[in-house]
């Protein structure tokens, strides 16, 4: 097995077992959020929540798959770990970025949830009876 | 929650706004009547209806009385697009601009609908 394909191969391992493990710690902590947002809709906090997981793996397995190839030729290990090391980092910076999308999509959903049944933003004046006509 | 208004019908701009109050969409229901008639006095019989040709008056229907500013922010937080505004125009820093500028308006409301070409 020449150098190159050593390196797309722990490349490919190490960026999808990653993908993997953000997808569920998303999904894990995700869900209690969505719970709220929803109500406590269970059923459909579970399908909103696996709905983005699924996005998100699509998205971060796309992102891998295209920044496969190397471009040049390698020919020491050394070599070989620089540019893993390289694509890696690539691939933690956009996990990383997606992560906080994915934490904005949250905190946005649950503060339009909560707003919908908040308090006025101001105290009352002055009290008085109201007559149904 | 429903919240009723009592608004100056002889200014044009009262009535533009109420216009375009009427298709915004809504978080609580708002109902509209026009100040010292027969449907405000019997609605609220113990309210000092001349106060309310002085500034705009939001009622809750557990009577809860919004007067000027107050009832402008009530008016922001039932609608949809606008709640998050009325938090903030009512946060502590924003409100007397608020208060400033709402009253400003207020009182030369029969200006400004005259300059806009709204007076009737």
């Amino acid at each position: 097995m020449t150098i190159e394909i050593t390196t797309y191969l722990v490349y490919l391992s190490i960026s999808i077992a990653l993908t993997i493990w953000v997808a569920h710690t998303i999904h894990k902590n995700g869900r209690i959020f969505l719970v709220e947002v929803f109500h406590g809709n269970e059923p459909l906090a579970d399908s909103v929540n696996h709905l983005l997981v699924v996005g998100f793996y699509l998205i971060n397995l796309g992102w891998v798959c295209l920044a496969l190839k190397l471009g040049y030729a390698i020919s020491t290990a050394q070599e070989g770990i620089e540019a893993l090391s390289v694509k890696i980092g690539t691939v933690l910076l956009v996990l990383g970025g997606m992560h906080f999308f994915n934490l904005l999509l949250f905190s946005r959903m649950r503060r339009r949830a909560t707003m919908r049944h908040g308090h006025p933003p101001v105290y009352p004046d002055a009290f008085t009876t109201v007559e149904e006509v | 929650m429903l919240l009723t208004l009592l608004y100056d019908p002889s200014c044009g701009l009262c009535q533009r706004v109420q216009g375009w109050l009427a298709d915004q969409p809504k978080l609580v229901e708002l109902r509209m009547i026009p100040i010292k008639t027969e449907a405000a006095r019997k609605r609220f019989p113990h309210l000092n209806h001349e106060l309310t040709s002085e500034d705009l008056t939001a009622i809750s229907d557990k009577g809860d009385v919004y007067f000027g500013p107050k009832a402008w922010l009530m008016i922001l937080w039932t609608l949809a697009r606008y709640r998050d505004w009325s938090y903030r125009l009512a946060s502590p820093e924003l409100l007397p601009t608020t208060r400033r500028v709402v009253s400003l308006i207020s009182q030369h409301r029969y200006q400004i609908s005259h300059v806009a070409g709204l007076s009737r």
